[in-house]
C-alpha cells in the first residue's frame, strides 16, 4: 500500500552518541553564574596580590619604622585594615565555594532533574543514563576544577606576596588559609559534585537533595580537618619550663615531658619566666620541660596533597556508588559493562 | 528487521524490597506497526510496563524486549511520553526543540517537531514552565516524534488536551503510523478515547495481564448472550451463573464465564464460547468497552493472552 | 477528493462508514473513474482513526471492484457507481407499501423495525474477511436482538 511504502531512517543509524551540548543550553545560566563568580573572586585576589598587599606592606613598614621606634606616628592604617577586610571576604568566600557548588549540584543539577522527571525525559531520547550521569558529572568536574583552581593559585600567590611583609597576614596553617591555599578546595568542591549525583540517584527529590550535598562537603570538611594532621608524621619540639612552648605550625599535640620523658596535660599555668608561682606546680608533676608536637611549614605541600587525595578518594567513592545504583535501577544492556561512559 | 515491536515473558516489577508487585507474570507479544491500546483502572501497572519497556526501570524478573532486543539498546528507536509530561521548566519551547535535537544528533527532525508545536500555536519564545498541561503535552509529543521513533510508548498522552486538541494529536499520531508503519502503545484508563485508533490491546489489571492481542480478534472471541430463565423463581439481582441447578439458572458450561447477571427472568453474560451457543440464547458480539468493563469487573475471569495471537492480514 | 467523516456513535464499524461514503461519492458523483482516494495517511491525519482500518476499507472497495491500487502511486477510483433512478418501479411500491403501513396506525420507529428486519432476512452481511469481530457486529443495528449464526468460532484464523 502506498500509505506504507515509506520507511524511517535504518534502525541502525547508531553514528555517534550525544555530546554535551544539551547540558549547556539547560545551564547556561549557571555557567554564567560561575564564570561571574570566579571572575569577581580572582579580580579580587589579583588586586589584594598587587596593590593592596604593597601599600598594606608598606604602611606596616612605616608604623614599625615611626611608630615603634621614633614614636612619631605617620602611617596609613585604612591600607591595613582594606587588606585585612578584603583578605577576609575573598578567603571566606573562597572556602564557601565548595559549598556553593554543592548546593547547585544537589538542587539544579541532579535533585530537580529527578523531582521533575526531566532526567528520565534525557534517557529516554537517545541518552543511556549512565552516559547522562558521566556528562552530568564531567563537564562540571572540569568547570569547577579549573576555576576553583585558578582561584586557589591566586590565593597562594596573594598569600605569599604577603607572607612576612604584612604582621597581620594570616599564617599558612590558618584553618581557612590552609585550604583556600591549596588543592583541597578543589577537591572539596568536586565532592560537592559527587555528593548531589549520588544524592539525586538515592533521593530523587531537590531539597532532599540539596541537603545532602551540602552535608556531605561539611562532614568531609570537618573530617579533612581532623585527620589532616596525621597525614603526615610531625615533629616534636621540646622547650624549657621557662619558654614555654616553641616552633609554630600546625599543632598536633601538646603538653609537658616529665623527668621520665613522659608526655603530660599541661595544666594551663605557662611559662615559668612568666609566671613564676607555676614553678611549684611543674615540680609538683615532674615536668621538665614543654614538648610540641606540629607540622613546621615545610610539611605544608605532603599534609595539602595527601588531604586532596583522600577526600578526592571520597567524591570518586561517591560518584561511583552513585553510577552502580543508577545502572541497577534504570535497564542496561545486554552486554552489560560494554556501555560507554563518554 | 524483526515483527515484533514489543514482547514480555514472566515480566515482574517490584518496588523496593519489600514492596508490592507493580506488575508480575507478564507475557505478551505485540507485532510491529500496530497501534496498541493499554488499558486498566489507575495503579494497574500501566505506566510500570511502559517504563520498563522504556528503560526506564530495571525488571525485577523476567525481560522484555522492544524492536528485538532490550530497551537499554533500543534506546534511540523509542519514543516516549510519560504521564506528567516532564520538561525542562526554564528552557523555551525552542529550545527545549534544540535539546532534543542536541540528544538525538543522527535522528532528529526538526520539521516534524516544529510542526507539531506550531499546530498548537505556541510561541516558540514561551517557557515551558508558563504552558498549560495541553500546550506541554503538544511539545513532549513533539519531543517523543522528533527522533523518527519506531516505537512509540505513550503513557495518557491525551489526558490533558482538549478535545480539539486531542483530536488533531492524534491523528498526527495515526500519520505517522501509517506513514512509517510506527508502533504506537497508548495507556488510558479511558477506553472510549482509544477505540477508534487501537487495533490491538493490553488490558492490565491488579499488575497482571488480563487481555492481549488483535481488537478485532478479542471481540470474536467473546459473546454477549442473554436467555430467559426457565423458572419464574429467578431471583432478581445478580447471581452466580454457573451452577445450572433446577430453579438455578441455566448452566452456561463449557463457555468461560467472565461475567454473568440475571435480572427478573433474563440472564446476560459475557462469555467466551468453547463451542456452539445453545439455540435459544440471543448472542451478539459485545463492544470493546462492555469486553474491557466486564473484565475489570471480575478480577477472577480467567485472562485471555495468547503468547503469539494470532497474526491478523499484515 | 472525499473527505470522510467517522460518526463514532452511529453504531456502524468505522471501516464500513469509510466504504459507504465512498459509495456515495461515487453515487453522487462526487468522485469520478481515474480520481485518487486520499491515502491512508491523509485520512488517519483528520480523522485519527487507525490506518488499518482505512487500509481495510479500502481493500474492500478494491475487491468490489471500484477501486485499484497502483503501488507507490495510490489508489483511483475504476468505475462509478450507478444510481437507482428515483422513478423506479421498487420505488413505487415501496412507497405504496408506507402508505399502507401509515394507514395501519404504524409508527415510524415500527416501520423501521420491520423494514430492518426484512432486510436483513434478504440480505445476508457481507463478510469480506471471513473474519469474525468487531467488524461483522457493527454492520447491524439491531445486533443485541439477533440470533447468531456461524460468527461464534473464536479465533477463526485467517
Amino acid at each position: 500500500m502506498t500509505a506504507l511504502a515509506l520507511s524511517p531512517d535504518s534502525p541502525m543509524t547508531t553514528g555517534h552518541a550525544p555530546g554535551a551540548g544539551w547540558l549547556y543550553r539547560l545551564h547556561r545560566p549557571a555557567l554564567y553564574v560561575w564564570i561571574g563568580l570566579v571572575a569577581l573572586l580572582a579580580a579580587g585576589l589579583v588586586w589584594l596580590w598587587g596593590p593592596l598587599t604593597d601599600s598594606s606592606a608598606a604602611a606596616w613598614r612605616e608604623y614599625n619604622e615611626f611608630c615603634l621606634k621614633r614614636g612619631s606616628c605617620h602611617y596609613d592604617p585604612d591600607a591595613i585594615v582594606r587588606y585585612k577586610d578584603v583578605y577576609g571576604y575573598t578567603t571566606a568566600a573562597l572556602t564557601a565555594l565548595p559549598f556553593v557548588v554543592a548546593a547547585w549540584a544537589g538542587a539544579a543539577l541532579f535533585g530537580r532533574e529527578w523531582e521533575h522527571g526531566t532526567a528520565q525525559l534525557a534517557w529516554t531520547q537517545s541518552l543511556s543514563p549512565v552516559r547522562w550521569l558521566a556528562i552530568k558529572l564531567i563537564v562540571p568536574t572540569a568547570l569547577v576544577t579549573a576555576g576553583t583552581g585558578l582561584l586557589v593559585v591566586l590565593h597562594r600567590l596573594m598569600w605569599s606576596a604577603g607572607d612576612g611583609r604584612i604582621d597581620t597576614a594570616k599564617s599558612w596553617y590558618d584553618s581557612f588559609t590552609l585550604h583556600t591555599n591549596g588543592p583541597t578546595t578543589v577537591a572539596f568542591a568536586l565532592t560537592g559534585l559527587a555528593a548531589g549525583a549520588l544524592g539525586g540517584v538515592l533521593l530523587r527529590r531537590t531539597l532532599p537533595t540539596l541537603m545532602f550535598a551540602l552535608a556531605c562537603v561539611t562532614v568531609v570538611r570537618l573530617l579533612a580537618d581532623q585527620v589532616m594532621p596525621h597525614l603526615w608524621p610531625a615533629v616534636t619540639r621540646v622547650s624549657g619550663l621557662a619558654d614555654g612552648y616553641r616552633g609554630s605550625g600546625l599543632g598536633v599535640d601538646s603538653g609537658l615531658v616529665t623527668a621520665t620523658a613522659a608526655h603530660v596535660a599541661d595544666p594551663g599555668c605557662g611559662p615559668t619566666l612568666a609566671s613564676p608561682g607555676c614553678e611549684r606546680v611543674y615540680a609538683d608533676l615532674d615536668a621538665t620541660g614543654f614538648y610540641t608536637t606540629y607540622h613546621p611549614e615545610s610539611h605544608y605541600w605532603p599534609l595539602q596533597l595527601t588531604a586532596t587525595a583522600l577526600v578526592l578518594a571520597v567524591a570518586a567513592a561517591l560518584a561511583v556508588t552513585a553510577f552502580v545504583l543508577l545502572r541497577r535501577a534504570t535497564a542496561t544492556t545486554a552486554s552489560g559493562g560494554a556501555e560507554t561512559v563518554v | 528487521m524483526t515483527d515484533t515491536a514489543m514482547a514480555a515473558t514472566a515480566l515482574g516489577k517490584r518496588f523496593g524490597r519489600r514492596g508490592g508487585w507493580a506488575l508480575r507474570d507478564c507475557a505478551f507479544r505485540l507485532p510491529a506497526g500496530r497501534v496498541c491500546a493499554v488499558v486498566g483502572p489507575n495503579g494497574a501497572g500501566k505506566s510500570t510496563l511502559l517504563a520498563l519497556a522504556a528503560g526506564l526501570l530495571a525488571p525485577t524478573e523476567g525481560g522484555v524486549t522492544v524492536l528485538g532486543t532490550d530497551p537499554a539498546s533500543a534506546r534511540a528507536r523509542v519514543g516516549y511520553v510519560a504521564q506528567d509530561k516532564p520538561l525542562y521548566p526554564q528552557l523555551t519551547v525552542a529550545e527545549t526543540l534544540r535539546v532534543g535535537a542536541d540528544l538525538n544528533p543522527d535522528r532528529w527532525d526538526a520539521e516534524t517537531a516544529g510542526r507539531i508545536v506550531s499546530a498548537g500555536e505556541l510561541d516558540p519564545k514561551k517557557k515551558i514552565r508558563s504552558l498549560s498541561g495541553g500546550q506541554r503535552t503538544r511539545v513532549a509529543l513533539a519531543l517523543a516524534l522528533g527522533k523518527r521513533p519506531e516505537l512509540l510508548l505513550l503513557d495518557e498522552p491525551m489526558a490533558d488536551l482538549d478535545p480539539l486538541a486531542r483530536h488533531e494529536l492524534m491523528g498526527t499520531l495515526m500519520a505517522r503510523a501509517a506513514q512509517y508503519g510506527t508502533t504506537i502503545v497508548m495507556s488510558s484508563h479511558v477506553v472510549a478515547e482509544l477505540e477508534d485508533s487501537c487495533d490491538h490491546l493490553l488490558l492490565v489489571g491488579g499488575g497482571r495481564i488480563r487481555l492481549a492481542g488483535e481488537i478485532d480478534d478479542l471481540l470474536g472471541a467473546h459473546a454477549r448472550v442473554s436467555t430467559a430463565v426457565s423458572t419464574t423463581a429467578g431471583a432478581a439481582g445478580p447471581a452466580p451463573a454457573t451452577g445450572g441447578a433446577p430453579g438455578g439458572p441455566p448452566d452456561l458450561a463449557p463457555h468461560t464465564v467472565v461475567e454473568s447477571r440475571v435480572t427478573g427472568r433474563q440472564l446476560t453474560a459475557l462469555v467466551r464460547p468453547a463451542g456452539p451457543l445453545a439455540e435459544d440464547w440471543r448472542a451478539s458480539t459485545p463492544s470493546l468497552e462492555e469486553l474491557v468493563l466486564a473484565y475489570l469487573r471480575n478480577p477472577q475471569a480467567a485472562p485471555l493472552t495468547p503468547a503469539e495471537p494470532e497474526e491478523a492480514a499484515v | 477528493m472525499v473527505e470522510y467523516r467517522i460518526d463514532r456513535h452511529s453504531g456502524v464499524a468505522t471501516y464500513v462508514q469509510i466504504v459507504q461514503q465512498t459509495k456515495q461519492a461515487l453515487r453522487l458523483g462526487l468522485l469520478r473513474p481515474g480520481d485518487k482516494l486520499p491515502t491512508a495517511r491523509e485520512v488517519v491525519e483528520a480523522t485519527a482513526i487507525n490506518p488499518n482500518t482505512v487500509l481495510k476499507a479500502y481493500r474492500e472497495l478494491e475487491r468490489d471492484g471500484l477501486v485499484e491500487a497502483r503501488r507507490g502511486v495510490g489508489t483511483f477510483v475504476r468505475r462509478g457507481l450507478n444510481t437507482t433512478p428515483a422513478d423506479s418501479p421498487l420505488r413505487a411500491e415501496l412507497d405504496a407499501w408506507a402508505a399502507r403501513a401509515r394507514e395501519a396506525a404504524l409508527d415510524r420507529d415500527d416501520v423501521a423495525a420491520l423494514f430492518t428486519a426484512v432486510l436483513d432476512e434478504h440480505f445476508a452481511v457481507p463478510d469480506p474477511n471471513g473474519r469474525t469481530g468487531r467488524t461483522g457486529r457493527d454492520d447491524r443495528a439491531d445486533r443485541h436482538d439477533r440470533h447468531v449464526r456461524h460468527d461464534m468460532n473464536p479465533g477463526d484464523p485467517s
